[in-house]
């Protein structure tokens, strides 16, 4: 409260001047940084709200509540001050706002279901993009020029402007609504990988359109410059991506002095890489997910493990709080006075949105499933059509149309809120029971056992080898190569103590600290050891432990209370799998071992064989 | 043409194309060197496969009788196109049109494969040795770790198959091993029919042997 107290004004007499302020006001100077901490409680606290009635985020979908709220807010604003309340700032949303989100998905990613698909995902995403961008323009431009409309000014490169901004699938729209509603991973992959690499056509699609509206001749050459910059777009920021990504698992190496600055080493590559991409006007998004993509594997294995649970948390954090943001500002900028309305071209746009959607999965799917060994069934392609939601992404771009070059930019604005609440709200909450009418599958959330791990691991040798002898380079041949090259040069460069790890072992060791924990704590540590391995390293079968411990181990076992350390992929992000107390855990590892060989000795029965279930 | 004459497994028929049996067949020439038959020593000549921890299975798998289809068991000593077309039609794709109970006997064929692999003596169980076998070679391209952790995971592996299959033990029980039902029970979860596929779409990939 040291702030600068009011000067003592030039008063006629001494006896006048104003004596010291016992108690100040100060609010400007703290006006800022107040605001934006009252809005993030705000938003927090909304969010507590609706959990308390827990029916209500399986019916409706947290975004639908939180644009609500906004909406709400916007209207007290609005007539409070009568006055539009503040719009969401196009920068903000880029440049703070959206990178954590997409960090976040990226970072999680579950890469090897991702690759399987990239086919897929970057045909939808490029081709699909097109389609709808192309085909609402030029439909818009046909419904533009019926004069009974009142729209004949709007120009074709504005429609296909206006086309190019609103057929983007918006990640975070697809991530909140799908989050809930726990549909196979594949075909969340398709959805989601979909939303994220589209980003790098509507970049250039948004930047070609916009620039042809200002140029006053359009050559042929600028076409080409346009697909060129396409590719630029999308390979520049990836590589970019993956250049920081390296970097950073490289910096990650040499920091196990100082522990606590190792998660700030992962938020600070990757956001650079999305605001390097930016500068250049490549795409932030692609980037962002290329960075964290190629990171998650090596920081995983140097930093500690205290390090990653505050990566993960802290990661899940600010999405959590950015993405409620989001939802927030776009209900408050909704109300005021920036809309125009026109019956025609709200409808059509909506109505041309959802045909041309449908239409373009349904068209794509018939030619990509030639491709594809597993064809996507009429219900992935109704889920996929139907799971695709516009969001904050179409509603910051339609807010940086410039005016000038856009004089109709309010109807603009009408008409893609009108489709993003439709999808967000209509596909947002009917898409769960649909989900279930329609008997999709469903993610399997079982934990995998070590049996499991084993058999898959198996079956992808099986597989490999399947491949190499009828000489076909499918996928399996790609990864066990990328593998190779992966443990040969990449893995020595940029991990600290490296030691090839099977998932197989890591897996086992992990159920075996759980298994022993839950031992201890049921009071089981001193008594006889699991007999199984003893007896039979003998007789080669398997005889049955006492009653109690077989209880107790298949307790355990059914009850798949295995955490595994980032393997399994989280995509709900409200909860995260605890982490075992690994010190404690080494200590009961120990004090087993001893019992063991205590008890060993002690029943004298056996040759001094060591007891097989122990381990280092 | 010698294969020509050769008649095509009658499951096979469903659903390649005869491209695809002409790569294959391109590919048989090249294993066999222009032989008619293959036998264990041409399979050196894949140089990738050389990598693979199980590659002695993979390779035993070619010969298993059980696999070929034939009555008798044990392993053959050589093997022609049809054989090789045979152990080919395990990896093909599921199509569309396909009704619950093909699927249902398509899922088993492959799970059986993959059972015969694991059953290396041929008696229709899985013990724990031949599981032990198992872990072991495939882990046996790690270095670092000692044969210890191989048996241990292994056992911690029998004992959850146990207890899936069999549930409550009596004190006198004892678990053979894995039986073949037994072993449907464990990847009752897992959809294999849509993993356990083999693109030989592609005329042109041909990775070559030494």
């Amino acid at each position: 409260a040291m702030g600068t107290g009011t000067p003592p004004s030039p008063s006629g007499t001494a006896f006048e001047e104003t004596r010291l302020h016992v108690f100040t006001l100060d609010y400007p100077h703290v006006q800022i940084p107040f605001e934006i901490t009252l809005w993030i409680l705000l938003a927090s606290l909304a969010k507590i709200g609706f959990h308390l009635y827990h029916k209500l985020p399986s019916i409706v979908p947290e975004s639908c509540l939180l644009i609500l709220v906004g909406l709400l807010l916007g209207g007290i604003i609005f007539g409070a001050e009568e006055k539009s309340p503040p719009v969401m700032n196009s920068d903000v949303f880029f440049l703070y706002l959206l990178p954590p989100i997409v960090l976040d998905a990226g970072y999680f990613m579950p890469t090897r279901l991702f690759f399987e698909n990239f086919g897929t995902i970057f045909w939808y995403a490029v081709v699909g993009t097109l389609w709808n961008a192309i085909g609402i323009g030029i439909s818009l431009y046909g419904i533009c020029q019926i004069s009974a409309f009142g729209l004949t000014d709007i120009t074709l490169l504005q429609n296909l402007l206006f086309g190019s901004l609103i057929s983007a699938v918006d990640p975070v729209a697809v991530l909140a609504v799908f989050e809930n509603i726990h549909v196979n991973e594949q075909l969340y992959i398709l959805v989601f990988g979909e939303s994220l690499l589209n980003d790098a056509i509507t970049v250039v699609l948004y930047n070609l359109f916009k620039s042809f509206c200002q140029m006053r001749t359009i050559k042929v050459i600028d076409i080409f410059a346009g697909i060129a910059n396409f590719f630029i777009v999308g390979i520049g920021g990836v590589l970019i991506g993956i250049l920081l990504g390296f970097v950073a698992a490289f910096t990650t190496r040499f920091t196990h002095k100082i522990r606590v600055i190792e998660p700030l080493f992962v938020f600070l590559y990757s956001y650079l890489s999305y605001i390097t991409a930016e500068m250049f006007h490549l795409s932030g998004i692609m980037a962002i997910t290329a960075c964290a993509m190629t990171m998650n594997k090596y920081v995983e294995e140097n930093v500690s493990q205290k390090s990653y649970t505050t990566i993960k948390y802290f990661m899940k954090m600010l999405s959590s709080v950015s993405e409620t943001l989001i939802f927030i500002f776009m209900g408050v900028s909704t109300v005021g006075k920036n809309h125009e309305w026109n019956w025609a071209f709200v409808s059509f746009t909506l109505l041309f949105c959802l045909i041309w959607r449908a239409l373009g999965v349904f068209v794509l799917t018939q030619i990509i499933n030639v491709f594809r060994t597993i064809p996507l069934t009429f219900k992935d392609q109704f889920i996929i059509a139907y799971g695709g939601l516009r969001g904050a992404i179409c509603f910051s771009l339609v807010f940086l149309l410039p005016p000038a070059v856009f004089p109709r930019k309010k109807l603009f604005i009408t008409a893609v809120i009108v489709v993003i609440f439709f999808t967000v709200f209509i596909q947002g909450i009917t898409i769960r029971p649909l989900v279930e009418f329609l008997d999709v599958k469903r993610s399997n959330k079982k934990q995998p056992a070590v049996s499991e791990e084993i058999y898959n691991r198996f079956f992808d040798h099986v597989k490999t080898g399947i491949e190499d002898v009828c000489g076909h380079w499918g996928h399996n041949f790609w990864r066990d190569k990328f593998k190779k090259f992966d443990n040969k040069y990449l893995r020595r460069l940029l991990i600290r103590e490296n030691q090839p790890k099977s998932s197989i072992v890591s897996l086992y060791k992990k159920l075996e600290i759980k298994h022993a924990i839950e031992m201890a704590e049921s009071g089981m540590i001193s008594k006889v050891p699991s007999s199984v391995s003893l007896s039979d390293y003998h007789e080669g079968k398997i005889k049955p432990l006492s009653p109690t411990e077989m209880e107790n181990m298949r307790e355990i076992l059914t009850k798949n209370l295995y955490q595994i350390r980032h393997r399994t992929m989280s995509y709900n992000r409200h909860s995260l799998a605890a982490d075992a107390n690994e010190k404690q855990a080494k200590e009961i590892l120990i004090r087993r071992r001893h019992s063991l060989r205590e008890s060993l000795r002690k029943t004298n029965s056996l040759s001094r064989e060591r007891p097989v279930l122990a381990f280092c | 043409v010698p294969w020509a004459s050769a008649p095509v497994p009658s499951l096979f028929s469903l659903a390649v194309t005869s491209e695809q049996i002409e790569h294959l067949h391109r590919r048989f020439k090249q294993l066999s060197q222009d032989q008619l038959t293959i036998r264990k020593e041409n399979f050196d000549s894949i140089p990738d496969l050389e990598f693979n921890p199980i590659r002695g299975k993979i390779v035993h798998a070619f010969f298993d009788k059980r696999n070929l289809r034939q009555e008798s068991d044990g392993l053959a000593d050589e093997i022609n196109f049809e054989d090789f077309l045979t152990i080919m039609s395990y990896f093909r794709p599921i199509e569309m049109n396909m009704d619950e109970e093909q699927l249902d006997r398509f899922r088993k064929e492959k799970l059986k494969f993959l059972f015969h692999m694991y059953d290396s003596d041929h008696d229709g169980k899985i013990t724990l040795q031949e599981y032990r076998n198992v872990v072991e070679e495939l882990l046996s391209g790690n270095p670092h770790l000692e044969k210890e952790s191989a048996r241990s995971i292994a056992d911690g592996a029998m004992m959850e198959a146990a207890s899936i299959c069999v549930g409550q033990m009596g004190p006198d029980q004892v678990y053979e091993g894995i039986t073949f039902e037994d072993f449907l029970k464990m990847w009752q979860g897992i959809d294999i029919e849509t993993k356990m596929h083999v693109r030989f779409l592609n005329v042109d990939t041909i990775a070559h042997c030494y």
